[in-house]
């Protein structure tokens, strides 16, 4: 049975598919996108998470540590935090167990027109865990939150198993893209077009940066890219939010983004009603 | 809101009205007691006197008046008086009859001359019996409605003077005859309700709005004598009288007013009854923003999504309602507890969320409160060292239980209330048997409240698991860490206070635990019979119970300090980071909510920005209705953003209009006392 590390369980997603969704986050990211608000999503290994509101420096914590110079994210310290502002992220799971804890909100997701969303870090990064997670979920409706930044083999037979794609198209440019995600976009383009073909049901969406990737001109290829696929239900605009940086120090990095956080991004919908194609700003 | 609706709530909500209001202080007690006058002729003739003083005074554009100028009502005994009162009487609150829903409905029909008549052919009966009593009272009732006709007469000439005919055609019709369109059945309801509580009574609920006055909507909507729009404009003009003469009101708080309405729900038939009307206050409610009057929205498994929708934009104005109610758990629970059934199915919400019933229920449905983190404090001081294992120490819990509701009701013995004339005009009864709604009506039940069932459940999770299962504590150590308010245990308090096992969690580990004590707390006050000869009922609810209860215990096993507070009715604790909404309403839809049924509502934050658009409103509508769906009987939902009431407390004068649901009611933020402030603040820290 394949095994894979999860970061984070959200009840109540309702802005990850139709319904009211659980969305779980699979750990472990290649892209490294400026403006990622899920830092600890990115490192494939558990890590330190320390919430640094009302930490009291008592230092017990620092006592306990066998390992000062270099974290292994053993743990010792957690439960001698009197205010428990230290937990071990990243969960290590096998297909079998989540799918017997996600099982048990069957009834009311389903209720609700939900489902599962499985999201990340990115999900086709840990392709044996997916691949054997998804049939385990039915019949629930599944939907899958990838950058589509994966090998076709993995992203043809994973958007075949799922019901439905969100994929996001952070930028059509690929200096651009290898730029501000570290990655280039050819896989990612590539892998598009085969979906807006393959007849599944997908959600494009772009997050909006201000000054990186928020122009007509950007908007107008993705566009033309999607224009006409038979599967498209809509394309989602979802803006840049100045929170993004809360959670890098609790991982013990400095969040410095390359762009200017506080310019207000362009959200203009003009351009895909242009193209007939349905757009909503999240 | 057209520009007249708009400039006559600018001016309401800029308190220009409250100009109007009189320095005089009146004074009637000295006389009254000198002149040794019954009860009856003392509520009476201070009513005469407060009407005979106060102004008439229609604002600017008004088309449904009514002003309170007179800002205290005073007593009608004096301190001696009261003293000597109290001395072999309990006395529930202010010692008025308050909090129970009058028929408006009929006298609104029927006019007050015909009320007349009907009190003056009893009163003829009662001359015949030589029934004293009954005299007296119908003799009141007949002062009463002649105190307001006069009262009103002073409106008419001022409407002359104004030149205002529509006001004086109206005010010539009612409250004298029966209302025949919609405009003069508010009006008629205004006329009421001012003088309930220009008699001293409060807490005077609105009941079913949209179902009494719906008739009258209808037939001018037929005969065209209002459009939808013109009949919109009367309700929301309606709707901003409750709000001219609320700082009047007397309550434990600003805004704890009890102006609470209800919308939806079932006929005595069992037909569901959601109407234009209902839908059209809905619709005023989220326009005008105002906190009054409070919407309670009656639901069940055939309430649409769509009602729930409408219901949740208004949740995001942050009003904090509507409130709603299962009738498919309500119903059912208040006919177990012996209410008939096309009673049950007429139910309503008094001023917090207690089920009444409306015309026949004189019900007190928040005598008292049990204190269920108390009981357990008891149990883990005297009987956790001496009980072999979990079972037998829940058994002590059981017994303890029992014996704090035989503590508490035994001091609800020979009860005084007030009379109230205008109150019993308003319930079905009281002029056929000439008989004051204060002895009593077709219902006399008492409601005590549950406070603190998640600290107490929690609690009881953390014994069972590390006293009796993994045994890494001592019964000793725990009582120990309990009693030093765990300073010195910081460790220990970690472990208790974060471990996972709390209710919200929809963990069945700790929900089996909270189902059992509301079971024992059901039981406890089976075949408990008031001395009216009514049943006791227990609830979920808190009240301002919350904040004293806390005083009576220290520090708690879950790994709360000593002071710091329970939650508010029936909500997860406040130190719980419970995993999220879904799991909340999973857990507390686990006990059978039927056999506690005197009211109480999980209450639920949600932070502001989950309400961002169309399709996150409908699915936190389904959220809601899940919650019901699984048997849930009340809900309250809040959105909140907790960043904003931190800088509302810093800059108050920026945030006047701010508004937050405290325990059973929505009141602006900036004029609670600092100690709720602080305590919804912290219920937000969970928000999610």
């Amino acid at each position: 049975m394949a095994n894979g590390i999860i970061f984070d369980i959200e009840e109540f997603a309702i802005h990850d598919g139709p319904g009211i969704r659980k969305t779980i986050f699979l750990k472990g990211c290649p892209l490294r996108c400026n403006w990622c608000h899920n830092p600890e999503g990115m490192s494939f290994d558990r890590e330190l998470l320390v919430s640094p509101n009302g930490c009291t420096h008592c230092g017990a914590c620092q006592k306990v540590c066998p390992n000062p110079q270099q974290c292994n994210a053993c743990g010792a310290c957690l439960m001698l935090c009197p205010l428990r502002l230290r937990k071990i992220c990243g969960r290590m799971t096998t297909t079998d167990e989540l799918a017997k804890e996600l099982l048990k909100d069957y009834e009311f997701l389903t209720e609700t027109g939900g489902g599962i969303t499985l999201s990340g870090g990115e999900p086709l990064a840990q392709p044996d865990f997916l691949m054997e997670l998804v049939p385990k979920l039915k019949p629930f409706h599944v939907a899958l939150e990838t950058s589509g930044y994966a090998s076709q083999e993995i992203f043809q037979k994973a958007i075949d198993l799922v019901d439905l794609v969100l994929m996001d198209v952070k930028h059509t440019d690929p200096e651009m893209h290898r730029k501000y995600t570290g990655v280039d976009n050819q896989i990612i383009l590539e892998n598009l077009k085969y979906l807006c073909n393959s007849g599944q049901k997908f959600i494009i969406r772009i997050p909006v940066i201000p000054g990186v990737n928020d122009t007509p001109a950007n908007f107008e290829k993705v566009a033309q890219l999607i224009q006409h696929s038979k599967g498209l239900e809509r394309l989602e605009l979802l803006p840049y939010h100045k929170t993004a940086g809360a959670k890098y120090s609790m991982i013990g990095q400095e969040y410095n983004p390359s762009f200017n956080p506080n310019q207000e991004p362009f959200l203009d919908l003009g351009m895909f009603q242009k193209y007939g194609i349905g757009s909503v700003v999240l | 809101m057209n520009e007249r609706i708009h400039n006559l709530l600018q001016y309401v909500l800029n308190k220009q009205h409250q100009q109007f209001r009189q320095n005089l202080e009146l004074d009637v007690a000295d006389e009254f007691s000198a002149k040794e006058l019954s009860d009856g002729n003392r509520i009476t003739t201070r009513f005469e006197r407060v009407l005979a003083v106060e102004k008439a005074v229609i604002l600017p554009g008004e088309r449904i008046v009514c002003l309170r100028t007179v800002r205290k009502i005073p007593e009608i005994f004096t301190e001696d008086e009261w003293a000597e009162l109290k001395k072999d009487h309990y006395l529930h609150e202010l010692g008025r009859v308050c909090n129970i829903s009058s028929d408006y409905e009929t006298t609104i029909q029927l006019g007050l001359e015909a009320r007349r008549a009907e009190a003056q052919e009893v009163l003829l009966k009662c001359q015949a019996n030589d029934d004293q009593e009954g005299q007296e009272f119908l003799q009141n009732v007949i002062r009463t409605i002649n105190a307001i006709e006069a009262w009103v007469d002073s409106y008419i000439e001022e409407a002359k003077k104004l030149e205002l005919p529509e006001v004086v055609g109206i005010l010539e019709r009612v409250p004298r005859y029966g209302a025949r369109t919609f405009h003069e059945a508010l009006q008629f309801f205004r006329i009421l309700h001012f003088a309930l509580w220009c008699s001293g009574n409060y807490h005077n609920t609105v009941g079913r709005f949209d179902q009494y006055m719906y008739p009258y909507l209808k037939s001018d909507l037929e005969a065209g004598r209002l459009d939808e729009d013109s009949a919109f404009e009367l309700l929301e003009e309606f709707f901003i009288s409750f709000s001219k003469d609320s700082d009047l009101y007397p309550g434990m708080q600003q805004g704890d007013n009890g102006q609470s309405l209800v919308l939806g729900g079932v006929d005595s038939d069992g037909n569901n009854v959601y109407n234009l009307l209902s839908e059209m206050c809905l619709k005023a409610s989220l326009e005008l923003k105002l906190i009054d009057p409070k919407i309670n929205l009656r639901v069940d498994k055939s309430t649409p999504l769509a009602v729930y929708q409408l219901g949740t934009q208004l949740t995001k104005q942050g009003l904090g309602f509507p409130q709603y109610s299962n009738d498919d758990v309500v119903i059912p629970g208040l006919i177990a507890k012996g209410y008939a059934l096309e009673d049950a199915r007429n139910y309503v919400v008094a001023a917090c969320w207690e089920f009444i019933i409306p015309k026949v229920g004189m019900d007190i449905p928040n005598i008292g409160a049990l204190s269920y983190a108390k009981v357990v404090d008891r149990c883990l001081h005297r009987n956790l060292s001496e009980s072999k294992d979990f079972s037998e120490f829940m058994a002590t819990i059981n017994q303890e239980i029992a014996a704090e509701v035989e503590t508490m009701i035994a001091v609800f013995k020979n009860l005084y209330m007030e009379p109230s004339p205008i109150q019993s005009i308003l319930m079905e009864g009281c002029i056929p048997q000439a008989r004051d709604i204060s002895k009593g009506s077709k219902y006399n039940n008492f409601g005590l409240h549950g406070t603190g069932i998640a600290t107490a459940a929690d609690s009881l999770a953390v014994i069972k698991k590390y006293v009796y299962e993994t045994k890494t504590i001592t019964s000793a150590q725990l009582i120990a860490a309990v009693d030093d308010n765990f300073e010195g245990h910081e460790q220990l308090q970690a472990e208790l206070k974060y471990n996972q096992n709390k209710m919200g969690n929809d963990d069945d580990y700790v929900d089996e635990i909270a189902c059992n004590l509301m079971t024992m707390f059901a039981d406890a006050l089976e075949n408990k019979i008031t001395e009216k000869g009514g049943i006791y009922r227990g609830g979920t609810g808190s009240a301002m119970y919350y904040i004293r209860h806390i005083q009576e215990i220290g520090a708690s096993p879950d790994g709360r300090k000593k002071g710091e507070p329970l939650a508010a009715n029936y909500s997860p604790g406040l130190n719980t980071r419970v995993n999220g909404p879904v799991s909340i309403i999973k857990s507390f839809s686990k006990p059978d909510l039927k056999r506690v049924i005197n009211g109480g509502p999980l209450t639920l934050e949600l932070h502001d920005t989950v309400f961002r658009n169309e399709e996150a409103i409908q699915k936190v509508a389904l959220l809601v209705k899940s919650f019901m769906d699984m048997g849930g009987h009340q809900l309250q939902l809040n959105s909140v953003n907790r960043e904003t009431l931190l800088d509302a407390q810093q800059n108050p004068d920026q945030y006047r209009n701010l508004i937050v649901r405290v325990w059973g009611w929505s009141g602006y933020f900036v004029e609670l006392d600092r100690e709720y402030q602080d305590h919804i603040i912290q219920r937000l820290e969970l928000a999610i």
